[in-house]
């Protein structure tokens, strides 16, 4: 008779509990929709040159400076792939006296360009000249950017009183990335 | 990547853990109770429990949100869910798991019905373990990207991880010192399965504005992951049962480590209990199938900057990267320490079953009722996880007991739990569950648990064995 007992108050104890518990409809395939969408601020190029620094040693003047720099982040299978949309902010001032046309050459791996962004940049008369530009790149655009692996800056001096050893002033690059990815 | 990541989620939502075993510590009509305390006050001739089926545990908690939170069927979007569980836990939010399956567990009385020799208890049982705290800055970096954090310090020590599976091979004995005082202790020897711990990272990810450049951009990175076990599961060439050779390393093939419990039970007056454990006092040495993956450097990022006064080689981002925080492959030995835990209580107990003429039956079992509070302590990476516990206890019949316990700890200020052991002749059972309330929807639950088992036990008795 105990016995009986004993399992009578064990089958009610879990009916009960089994009764009571429930569970809110979970759906854990949506793992597969995952999708990350950081938005990732980023240095991309900086110079300052003196106005001093386009002065050669026997005094004449350099009328353009290049320096060629590798860009190859997209070299990254993944990062290649998670790249959605790149904004380019691009920042220049100018406190020398004398205009300069920059240009920033995206080149791919046989140094052919894919993408020219140029800057006409007027002299300074006392102030500073700041020039500002926004670049993005997106949809069809995107892919050149995506090819490039090599970057090369172009500075290409305008006419206007010559340089001397006395000449003040600096030319100025601030530049950054807003980089869109797309992780899933 | 996705999948990396896909994982990492799942294994968190399963909303894993924290050992806490409020309602078998000292129930001392379930053998089991002996795992929790070496030293607890449970006397038999012998038993053994139905093997695979004596000892089932299971564990999980999260701290912070749900499985609901995340999984709900609810037509929102996965990352927006994902992303509010982010923002409104912290980085000590933590989700664990601890599951564990008795494989063998018997126990012996040594020496005749009249000695005071001991008893001996041993067994076999396998543990899976994971930990991890929230690891919120890296999960708001993956989410949302620097863009609207300038000047935030990401913290890389929010990662920390750790999961590992071990077989346990057990051998204890406890004793009355005297009619007061039973101690107790158990050496342990672990075969690790696999081991993967991830709990000693630092470093920080900060962008701030700056006066040349735009950002000043610092990566200080001290990221560390040790595995042992896991490395020939994770090459292309592997195609076998992960599963089926897991289970095989971890009695043949895997790690060793030792450990112990101590405990005792202790009774300043008749109706009033005093016990304490210790347990998992222990390591493994990890020395087989060894990878440790490690990320350290610094890198300060500053760009793409041209340097028209030098015609150097152009330098690479990439490569600078690379070169200043490597991805290196160690393979050197390392030790892991067991989550240690502790416990303790006090109970008083009162109601007699016989009070009319003789009230002559030794020890708490004349009691029908006790009361009394439990405390729980268990390491973990950083500051040690408390639990606090109340429970009744009553003896229904010699053969039947029940306990009810109420728990405070980090998961949940409304946890009830109720335990119940059963004897039908030789056979017992027992069943316990806590958070009962949140059996009303278990996937909204912050933590479960339950234990079951059943084991056949034969008592020892103050009676000469023929007399019967």
């Amino acid at each position: 008779m105990k016995k009986y007992y004993l399992l009578k108050i064990t089958c009610w104890a879990f009916l009960i509990m089994s009764t009571f518990s429930c569970s809110s409809d979970l759906n854990f395939d949506q793992v597969n929709d995952l999708k990350l969408q950081p938005v990732v601020e980023g240095n991309l190029s900086y110079f300052n040159v003196a106005a001093t620094d386009f002065l050669a040693d026997n005094g004449s003047e350099y009328n353009l400076v290049l320096d060629s720099q590798d860009f190859d982040i997209f070299r990254d299978r993944y990062l290649n792939d998670y790249l959605q949309k790149a904004d380019l902010h691009f920042e220049i001032t100018n406190t020398i006296n004398r205009a300069f046309k920059a240009d920033i050459l995206l080149l791919n791996d046989n140094d052919q360009v894919l993408y020219t962004i140029s800057f006409d940049i007027p002299a300074s008369a006392g102030t500073p000249t700041v020039i500002s530009k926004m670049e993005i790149f997106e949809n069809a655009k995107l892919q050149l950017l995506k090819n490039t692996r090599k970057l090369q800056f172009a500075l290409t001096v305008k006419s206007g009183p010559a340089f001397n050893s006395n000449s003040t002033g600096n030319l100025i690059l601030r530049s950054s990335a807003t980089v869109y990815l797309e992780i899933e | 990547m996705r999948k990396i990541i896909a994982f990492f989620f799942v294994l968190i939502s399963l909303n894993c853990f924290s050992q806490n075993k409020q309602l078998l510590y000292n129930f001392t009509s379930v053998p089991q109770s002996l795992m929790t305390n070496p030293g607890a006050d449970f006397k038999y001739k012998y038993y053994f429990g139905v093997p695979l089926l004596s000892g089932f545990s299971f564990k999980t908690a999260s701290s912070g949100f749900s499985a609901y939170d995340l999984f709900a069927n609810d037509g929102v979007d996965f990352n927006q869910k994902l992303r509010n569980v982010v923002y409104s836990t912290s980085r000590r939010d933590h989700a664990a798991v601890n599951e564990q399956i008795e494989i063998l567990n018997g126990g012996i009385k040594l020496g005749d019905w009249l000695d005071n020799k001991g008893y001996l208890s041993f067994g076999l049982y396998q543990e899976f373990d994971f930990f991890s705290y929230m690891p919120k800055d890296l999960a708001i970096l993956a989410l949302d990207g620097n863009q609207n954090y300038i000047g935030k310090s990401f913290n890389l020590a929010d990662l920390s991880v750790k999961a590992e599976a071990v077989t346990v091979l057990h051998l204890g004995y406890h004793k009355n010192l005297s009619e007061k005082l039973i101690v107790g202790a158990r050496g342990k020897v672990y075969f690790s399965g696999f081991n993967a711990t991830s709990t000693q990272n630092s470093g920080s990810i900060i962008t701030t504005n700056s006066n040349t450049t735009v950002y000043n951009q610092i990566i200080n990175s001290n990221l560390e992951l040790k595995t042992s076990g896991v490395s020939k599961y994770t090459t292309d060439e592997y195609d076998g049962d992960v599963a089926g050779d897991i289970q095989k390393q971890m009695l043949f093939g895997g790690d060793l480590g030792l450990g112990f419990d101590l405990g005792f039970t202790y009774y300043p007056k008749k109706n009033t209990q005093i016990t304490a454990s210790i347990l998992d006092v222990g390591f493994v040495n990890h020395s087989k199938d060894v990878e440790n993956y490690t990320l350290k450097g610094y890198y300060n990022y500053q760009g793409i900057n041209p340097d028209f006064s030098n015609t150097d080689d152009p330098e690479s981002i990439y490569d600078d990267f690379r070169e200043a925080i490597p991805l290196d492959t160690l393979y050197t030995k390392y030790t892991t320490w067991r989550p240690v835990k502790l416990n303790a209580s006090y109970q008083y107990s009162f109601g007699t079953a016989t009070d009319e003429d003789c009230v002559c039956i030794a020890g708490e079992k004349s009691y029908k009722n006790a009361v009394g509070a439990q405390l729980f302590v268990m390491s973990t990476p950083r500051t040690p996880i408390t639990a606090l516990t109340g429970f009744y206890r009553r003896n229904v019949s010699d053969k039947l007991h029940l306990k009810a316990t109420y728990t405070l700890d980090s998961y949940s200020y409304t946890n009830i739990g109720l335990g119940l052991s059963a004897d039908i002749g030789k056979f017992n059972m027992y069943f316990m569950a806590d958070n009962l309330l949140e059996y009303r929807d278990v996937s909204k639950a912050n933590s479960l648990s339950f234990q079951f088992g059943f084991n056949f036990i034969f008592k020892d008795s103050n009676e000469p064995p023929y007399s019967q």
